[in-house]
């Protein structure tokens, strides 16, 4: 199921003093079944671009074709329904969302919401809490019992729970410790692989996007300025720096090694290990070319 | 020697209808314009330690002194003076409809007199390099700059601590780094004393002293070279070690043989660079 935004305009507050146009003429596609990651700036357009995906927002001119659907400024709401079972979108600190009494109910309410009996979602639940790696005795205590990790994956189980073909992750792991981050990283890319699931990771860590995804937009004042692999967006240190992005870690080690001269680089590694490889490759061999 | 800026001497806490200790026989010191990282796991009890510090939570055992004075419920207020806090979310910390006057909320609710108060709001705001943003109102400020004014407000009533609660971990790289940088001048230049609790290794390695708190106990207590030598030990408590670090790990799985110290990122460059002209 893939999605292509067509010049897309939108404007918060339009014929106010406070009108603000946060995304221009936005034309590009997420191919199905990729990884994709959205980067940019703090209010490059990120979270406007987001709320498209599922028509939490409609575009104020231009088209947003999500699963044969076509969302434009007329499309109405009863419209949308069918289409938010297909897009997930799981928010910045989604744990600030759950309500529910416990765990199992938390995780049910969607499904039950979209017209499965009781149990029928509850099995989905259990289902789905597994799937996260939540143990089955969590699923009848409060959420609210739960730490911030936990309580992060009952409410990415409760997305999870609409068997959507698409998820949509902002900042999953911003305040989780690395070991809680790491494991829920791994979860998606597990989701991504194992599922098929089309996975859209909004994010400020170039590493995740280095090690995770292989489709990348970079959003600037809400224009797309980029859309291409990871490896060509993070070819062009200059560029990047100039549009204040930042480099993952050992692309950015990579360069600096570059500057001594000592070292030099075929191709630019995204990753601790592409970049281990190569230094062992030149290091034994003893000569300044690395590849 | 000198009187620690804050002493910490077999400090337990428990929350009520837990079954363990969040913070088990704590001993720690913390000199004056020092500054210390704490790191550990979600739920290691990082933040029970700096509610405790502040007062906002009462020790089980144990005794916290700052500068001298040891905290009960009547040197609290007077205690509670000596140290500023910064929290996580920059958007839960604005209570003033202007940048200026947030900073000022805090010198009001003291009583200091307004002359003093003028000055000493343009003096925090220039610290922080916000002063041009003095009548910007907060929600059109991007995070880093909205964590800066709460550092204002903060050095505004010129605490001899700063504790910074995970306050760099919803900001953007940027923002991340533009905080790191003011808590490093102020520390330095201004003499503060800084405690910051992080996720962040790259903050951590460049604090003076690393503390590692896991299950409520503190298990090291040392310069960051030496605790991120620890590499695996770290990883298995649930945390990280720095970049240059995990680079040496996979250039030794590479069959290289790598030096044992703790090597900086420039450390690193440094004896990669020596490494391959002596061949």
């Amino acid at each position: 199921m893939s999605i292509h935004f067509e010049k897309v305009n939108y404007v918060y507050q339009p014929n106010t003093p406070f009108e603000h146009q946060a995304l221009k003429n936005v034309t590009v596609s997420i191919p199905e079944g990729s990884y994709t990651a959205i980067i940019g700036h703090t209010g490059s357009g990120k979270s406007t671009l987001l709320q498209h995906l599922n028509g939490l927002l409609k575009p104020s001119s231009g088209r947003v074709t999500v699963a044969e659907k076509v969302i434009t400024a007329s499309t109405k709401n009863k419209e949308l329904g069918d289409l938010r079972k297909h897009v997930g979108i799981v928010f910045q600190f989604p744990e600030a969302q759950l309500f529910e009494e416990t765990v199992l109910k938390d995780i049910a309410f969607a499904p039950k919401n979209f017209g499965k009996t009781q149990a029928e979602a509850e099995e989905i639940a259990v289902e789905m809490a597994n799937l996260v790696g939540l143990p089955d005795e969590l699923l009848s205590h409060s959420p609210f019992e739960l730490s911030g990790g936990q309580m992060r994956r009952v409410a990415i189980a409760g997305i999870l729970a609409m068997k959507p073909e698409v998820l949509v992750l902002d900042e999953p792991t911003a305040g989780l410790d690395p070991k809680g981050r790491i494991e829920i990283m791994q979860m998606f890319e597990e989701l991504h692989l194992q599922h098929q699931l089309t996975i859209i990771l909004v994010t400020h860590q170039m590493d995740d996007v280095a090690n995770y995804a292989d489709h990348t937009i970079v959003l600037e004042k809400g224009e797309v300025i980029a859309a291409a692999a990871p490896k060509d967006i993070f070819k062009d240190p200059r560029w990047l720096v100039k549009h204040h992005l930042a480099l993952p870690k050992a692309t950015n080690f990579a360069y600096e090694l570059q500057k001594t001269g000592k070292f030099s680089f075929e191709k630019m590694p995204l990753t601790e290990k592409e970049l281990a490889a190569a230094l062992a490759a030149s290091l034994k061999k003893g000569g300044n070319q690395t590849e | 020697m000198e009187e620690p800026m804050i002493e910490i001497s077999d400090l337990s806490f428990q929350y009520p209808q837990q079954e363990s200790e969040a913070l088990s026989h704590l001993n720690l010191a913390v000199a004056a314009g020092e500054w210390l990282a704490v790191i550990g796991h979600n739920g290691s009890g990082k933040s029970t330690l700096a509610k405790l510090i502040d007062g906002l939570l009462i020790p089980k055992t144990g005794t916290i002194k700052i500068a001298g004075v040891q905290l009960t419920s009547s040197t609290l207020w007077n205690i509670r003076k000596n140290i500023g806090m910064v929290f996580q979310n920059p958007d839960n910390q604005f209570v003033g409809a202007n940048v200026e006057e947030d900073v000022a909320f805090g010198l009001e609710n003291q009583g200091v007199p307004r002359e003093t108060m003028i000055k000493r709001v343009e003096a925090a705001l220039t610290d922080v390099g916000m002063w041009d943003f003095a009548q910007h109102e907060p929600a059109r400020l991007s995070g880093g700059q909205k964590q800066r004014v709460a550092l204002a407000g903060v050095i505004a009533l010129q605490p001899k601590i700063i504790i910074m609660d995970e306050a760099t971990s919803m900001l953007d790289p940027e923002g991340r780094k533009e905080i790191i940088q003011l808590i490093q001048n102020l520390n330095k230049k201004n003499g503060f004393t800084v405690i910051s609790i992080t996720h962040d290794i790259e903050e951590a390695s460049l604090a003076q002293r690393v503390v590692v708190i896991d299950d409520g106990l503190l298990v090291q207590d040392d310069k960051p070279a030496k605790v991120f030598q620890r590499g695996a030990a770290l990883i298995e408590s649930g945390l990280d070690i720095p970049f240059s670090e995990k680079l040496k790990n996979e250039i030794r799985n590479q069959g290289i043989d790598v030096p044992q110290e703790y090597l900086t990122e420039k450390g690193m460059v440094d004896w990669l660079c020596q490494f391959i002209s002596k061949k």
